[in-house]
């Protein structure tokens, strides 16, 4: 369940064992088949999942535009290193702000909407943000976006490191992204994360409880559009280019897909669960056939059907039926967890 | 003078296209008025609607016998009625399984149907591109409705006429379908309050399917009549779905006249901001839409209803 209550503590053994994974994944990369390159792709994506999910699970507002934060946060490194400035992490900055303003922008007309005009409307600012970026070809290159982005050198005074290997960029990713877990596990366990909940389970309950819910609203979609952002200019790194295709419709439902495949409804991890598995399977079915976007689909219309709380839902049902039959059958059970909180 | 003779033609293009938009858009206002679902497919149902309609004018598989060889023969515009009745009926049976689909969502979470229907649309796709490749098609249209004529010293294009005509006729029938038929009173009913309509001893699960085909069909018709205007390719559901999704925001959630009037204000913005500015004629719409919810939060004809919850 996303309810929490009380003083959750800085670091969980959950966070420890995915860091262990996560710092030891170069060493076992190649063993299990998989390569650098998928592992920094796939970091990035739970950057972008984790802050979606701030959204999505937390607060309970679907949003389908958000492709175009990723994309904006992407174009904004990739001019800020273009117009001869150094420094990665001047350039990553710069890119968030630019995420943030977008997002904040947006947020001015979207947090005073619910339910079926929210996500209509985030639709339509993604669609506006994809569309200028496709035709503001002066600034952005149009269609093919911008190109050679080569990848910088982070400078450390006596120590030079470069991004050119995988390796490396790796690290870079996993710190940011072990950085970003501590701060979102803190944040959504405070009371500004109690807010988001109250909103999710009934917005006019949260009003009414003095919380001043249009603000929170604005405060989390801007929040997560910067999210969005570092996980673009960490994309472009990466890819060393950036396109508008990642801000389409489409690509901005997949986020939506790998958050809810995990199961972010239900957990912290969800997004982290689904990023993963949603990469793996686009290499893995990408792999196999050149049609995976419709097996993708058929996956996805699965999972919505039989367990739409994703894998840790399904997860955790498998452990609280092993626990039940482990237990003597009697009538003195263990309650069962009540249904997911605001059922909206 | 001049300057209006210059715009009438831009004016005519923005009204052909508002009112197919138009009726895209009431066929996804059905859905959502009565199952409460974003049918994120309705675009995919859209496109498949015009492939559909494409085989079945001139059939490409496989060998028919002499009935093949009779159909074959008939005339254009025969085959092309006949797409135009068939091709929607396909659609609202496939309608009609995905809608029995998205019952196991009802209840749940809102996004579930939604996100089931995303996934829906990434198949329905998909299949479009393995049956009939990436590539541009042409869907033939019969002589008498192609190409131009003269009225006074203006040249128009036949076919924008009828599509205009045609948009309007439909948009006509399903007002008066909704309206002084019981059918539609019973569907009005159900997007007002299902569980009453269920209590009073209706069949809601097959009022649900048949809205749900009914929506689909529509997006299918007005795909056929907008394809020789917007051309067809397999990702062509999702651009014309983009302006319905606005049409409904900017009319209003559940209004039919809000519908109708946003299709009609977002052709005519894409058509006059097309005469001045072609590359820049499709950002109008999402400035208009910006521009009407910035003085009314739930567009022109909204009201609140249990939708935002």
């Amino acid at each position: 369940m996303l309810t929490s209550s009380g003083r959750a503590p800085v670091v969980t053994q959950p966070m420890l064992v995915f860091f262990a994974i996560m710092f030891s994944f170069p060493f076992w990369a190649d063993a299990a088949g998989l390569y650098h390159y998928l592992g920094v792709e796939i970091a990035v994506f739970i950057i972008y999942a984790l802050g979606y999910n701030l959204l999505l699970g937390y607060t309970g507002l679907p949003s389908f535009g958000h492709g175009a934060f990723l994309g904006i946060g992407a174009y904004s490194y990739g001019l800020w290193q273009f117009s001869g400035y150094p420094g990665v992490f001047t350039g990553l900055a710069v890119a968030i702000v630019c995420a943030a303003a977008a997002a904040g922008a947006a947020a001015l007309f979207l947090s005073h909407r619910r339910g079926i005009y929210f996500a209509l409307m985030t639709i339509a600012f993604g669609q506006i943000f994809w569309f200028l970026a496709i035709k503001l070809r002066w600034i952005t290159g149009g269609e093919d976006g911008l190109l050679n982005v080569l990848r910088p050198t982070l400078d450390f005074g006596a120590l030079d490191i470069s991004l050119r290997s995988n390796l490396t960029l790796f690290y870079l990713v996993a710190v940011l992204l072990t950085v970003l877990i501590l701060v979102l596990w803190r944040l959504v366990h405070s009371p500004f994360g109690t807010a988001l909940q109250a909103i999710r389970m009934n917005e006019m309950r949260a009003r009414f409880a003095g919380y001043r819910v249009w603000l929170i609203k604005w405060t989390v979609f801007t929040l997560s559009g910067a999210i969005a952002g570092l996980a673009g200019a960490l994309l472009c790194i990466t890819q060393e280019s950036a396109y508008p295709d990642v801000m389409s419709l489409h690509a901005s439902g997949f986020v939506v897909m790998m958050t809810l495949i995990g199961g972010g409804f239900v957990s912290f991890w969800g997004p982290v669960v689904g990023a993963i598995v949603f990469i793996l399977a686009r290499d893995v079915l990408g792999a196999a056939t050149e049609t995976w976007l419709l097996w993708y689909g058929l996956l996805f219309m699965a999972v919505m059907l039989v367990e739409p709380e994703g894998v840790v839902g399904a997860w955790r049902k498998l452990i609280a039926k092993l626990r039940r039959s482990s237990v003597q059958p009697g009538p003195a059970q263990e309650p069962k967890p009540a249904a997911e909180g605001g059922a909206a | 003078m001049d300057f209006l003779q210059n715009l009438l033609p831009h004016l005519l293009n923005g009204l052909a296209l508002g009112l197919l938009f138009a009726l895209i858009a009431l066929g996804f206002t059905l859905i959502v008025s009565v199952m409460e679902v974003i049918n994120l497919a309705h675009g995919s149902l859209f496109a498949l609607g015009v492939y559909l309609a494409m085989v079945i004018i001139n059939p490409t598989f496989g060998d028919l016998g002499a009935f093949g060889a009779w159909y074959a023969s008939l005339p254009l515009g025969a085959r092309y009625v006949i797409a135009l009745v068939f091709a929607p009926l396909l659609i609202a049976v496939l309608g009609f399984g995905l809608e029995i689909l998205l019952r196991r969502t009802y209840g749940k979470k809102k996004e579930y149907g939604l996100l089931l229907t995303f996934g829906a649309a990434l198949v329905l796709e998909e299949t479009i591109r393995i049956v009939w490749g990436s590539g541009e098609k042409v869907m033939p249209t019969p002589q008498t409705i192609s190409g131009a004529f003269i009225a006074g010293d203006m040249i128009y294009s036949t076919y924008r006429v009828y599509a205009m005509a045609f948009g309007a006729i439909a948009i006509a029938m399903v007002w008066l379908f909704l309206d002084k038929t019981p059918y539609g009173a019973i569907i009005k009913a159900g997007a007002h309050d299902s569980e009453m309509v269920r209590a009073l001893g209706i069949n809601l699960p097959r009022l649900q399917m048949l809205v749900f085909g009914l929506g689909a069909a529509l997006a299918a018709i007005a795909g056929i009549i907008l394809t020789p205007i917007w051309g067809l390719r397999p990702h062509v559901g999702v651009d014309a779905t983009i302006p319905a999704f606005l049409i409904i925001v900017l009319g209003g959630i559940g209004s039919f006249w809000g519908a109708v009037l946003g299709g009609i204000g977002v052709g005519l913005a894409v058509g006059l901001t097309g005469a001045y500015a072609s590359d820049w004629s499709l950002l109008s719409m999402y400035l208009l839409l910006v521009a009407v919810l910035s003085v009314r939060g739930r567009g022109l004809f909204g009201k609140k209803t249990a939708l935002e919850a």
